[in-house]
């Protein structure tokens, strides 16, 4: 019994010396990482809406991440979102953006994903994302129909069709029916 | 002397992939493109090289019925930090890796490294090793992402390199390419080397 | 609820194969696939290793490591020592238990706790978001895909121990052209389900 006790201490204090560096490491990490998001953040809002000065949050109680863009007069320019879903290997999250007056998208850029590297992870560029570019809000974000899936990603094409679909109509409804 | 012949017998005579058949899981799945191939190889090697060292440092200090425990909490640790710190300067490199950065704890590779060795011997030694079997980790697989992004997407690291007039033969940068490319990468090597593949503890 | 469950199943088995197609549980595959009987033994194994450690790993997560806001930096130490302790703790159980089963399915149990695939479904699920039931679902779906690749492989290798393998490609060179082919295979389930 006192072995089990002695083995049990040494494993409990191996953890805790474990647990300890990653809280430090962690916390030396963690704000660069934060800075890191919202670079990105910043950085994909001004790409999905191209032409704006700056942006601000639009808060709304669906929890959804939404910005307007403001041009340089501070009238709105477009609209920004974040849409999150579940992809092939894990959460996709897309900064989408929209520009209201054509009812248009104007493309989106990846925050984060999981896909498979030089497969689902090819929802990346271009070639599969210039097809989301100046689609109206209202087709039909169908594989085969309007979108043609990456070769050999169909399940992470789909995920991103579904969810751009799903996402827009959501955005609709939160920004206000009719705009 | 002893300490080139621990640094150099990673590199070819016990290599890793080519030789020992470990750290199967993410040889394959990573090394759809070079540059994959290479970051993974990189950080795999950073954990092993710091888990030797520390598994030596205190192998006398953990108890013999809980080493396996108590190095799997080191390893975990190591990777965790790697985690980490590429995600905080190096976040396009770990949106790659994604999930395999983690796998890494579970690479036999480093558990066998461990146990076999740096259980056994100095710091200098099982640095050495380390150094050895993950820059011949690290060659294998950046070997084999080179030749599954050339025939699977016409480029090297990025920069195109098979002209306009190549249709990629996108079954390389697919799960079937990756067995397929080890399968004859393995047969090229068991013929031109006199030592055959003895495979690792772990995959027994 | 079910449907959405059995799409998880299937997914894991057919379309996602853990072994075919994500590369989870290699090592195992390729050295423990020579006979039939001692593949199907693994895969069961296997198998019960992954639904458990599917459920260890998802209360962890949810009443330990995300209450706490652990989980960024403790996640991946918490979860291998569940697994390993886990495992510890199924092979005594089974020794105590049942000596027969242990000589068949024990002896495989220490190999499981480094087998990616267990580590991977509990990362996967995670990501995912799956709740208690998806991801006691996702584990047994990965596990029956593991015994089904692992089986399949260990009928063909038996069948080719008698064929005349070139020097070089005997042992891990021909059982990996071959599992490129069953990958090719799998690859045909890809449009199965609409997820």
């Amino acid at each position: 019994m006192g072995k089990s006790v002695k083995l049990i201490v040494a494993l409990a204090i191996i953890s805790l010396l474990s647990g300890g560096v990653l809280a430090s490491v962690y916390s030396f990490t963690s704000p660069k990482m934060e800075e890191v998001a919202l670079q990105n953040q910043q950085n994909s809002i001004f790409e999905v809406l191209p032409g704006i000065e700056s942006y601000r949050e639009f808060k709304n109680d669906e929890n959804m991440i939404i910005f307007e863009g403001l041009d340089s007069r501070g009238d709105i320019a477009g609209l920004a979102y974040v849409a999150e879903g579940a992809g092939f290997q894990g959460k996709i999250r897309l900064m989408v953006g929209l520009d209201l007056d054509s009812k248009k998208i104007n493309g989106y850029k990846v925050l984060e994903h999981q896909e498979t590297p030089g497969l689902g992870a090819r929802i990346d560029e271009e070639a599969f994302k210039q097809q989301f570019s100046e689609k109206s809000l209202t087709d039909s974000f169908k594989l085969k129909e309007d979108v043609t899936a990456v070769t050999g990603a169909t399940i992470s094409s789909k995920a991103i069709t579904d969810l751009m679909k799903k996402s827009v109509d959501e955005v609709i409804k939160i920004y206000g029916g009719g705009k | 002397m002893r300490a080139w012949k621990e640094l150099i017998k990673g590199l070819w005579s016990e290599n890793p992939v080519f030789r020992m058949l470990m750290g199967m899981c993410p040889t394959l799945a990573v090394t759809n493109a070079a540059v994959n191939g290479l970051a993974m190889g990189l950080a795999t090697a950073f954990v092993l090289i710091c888990s030797n060292i520390i598994v030596s440092l205190v192998k006398r200090l953990i108890p013999e019925e809980i080493r396996i425990p108590g190095y799997i909490i080191i390893i975990a640790t190591f990777v965790t930090i790697a985690d980490l710190i590429l995600a905080a300067y190096f976040p396009d490199i770990q949106k790659v890796l994604g999930l395999f950065i983690p796998l890494i704890v579970v690479n036999c590779i480093i558990l066998g490294r461990a146990e076999g060795f740096a259980s056994k011997n100095n710091v200098l030694y099982s640095a050495l090793d380390a150094i050895g079997m993950g820059i011949g980790f690290t060659w294998a697989l950046t070997l084999l992402g080179i030749i599954r992004e050339i025939l699977g997407m016409g480029s090297i690291f990025g920069i195109p390199v098979m002209g306009a007039g190549f249709t990629e033969w996108v079954i390389f940068v697919l799960p079937p390419g990756a067995f397929i490319t080890l399968g004859i990468l393995l047969w090229i090597i068991n013929s031109i080397s006199k030592n055959k593949t003895v495979e690792g503890d772990c995959c027994h | 609820m079910l449907k959405d469950l059995l799409l998880i199943f299937i997914g894991a088995v057919l379309v996602n194969n853990f072994v075919l197609s994500r590369f989870l549980g290699i090592c195992p595959f390729l050295g423990v696939s020579k006979k039939v009987d001692v593949a199907l033994s693994m895969g069961i194994a296997t198998t019960f290793v992954l639904t458990l450690s599917a459920a260890a790993t998802w209360l962890i997560q949810s009443f330990i490591l995300e209450p706490y806001g652990l989980s960024r930096f403790l996640q991946y130490v918490s979860f291998v020592l569940v697994i390993a302790s886990l495992v510890q703790m199924i092979e005594m159980f089974i020794k105590k238990t049942s000596p027969n089963l242990y000589n068949s399915l024990g002896i495989f149990l220490p190999l499981i706790t480094t087998n990616c695939a267990i580590l991977g479904l509990a990362l996967l699920s995670v990501n995912k978001s799956y709740n208690l039931a998806q991801s006691i679902v996702f584990g047994v779906g990965a596990g029956i895909g593991f015994t089904l690749a692992i089986v399949i492989m260990a009928g063909i290798r038996e069948e080719i121990e008698k064929a005349d393998i070139p020097e070089g490609l005997k042992g891990a060179g021909i059982t990996l052209l071959t599992a490129g082919i069953l990958s090719i295979s799998f690859l045909g389930f890809s449009g199965l389900i609409s997820m």
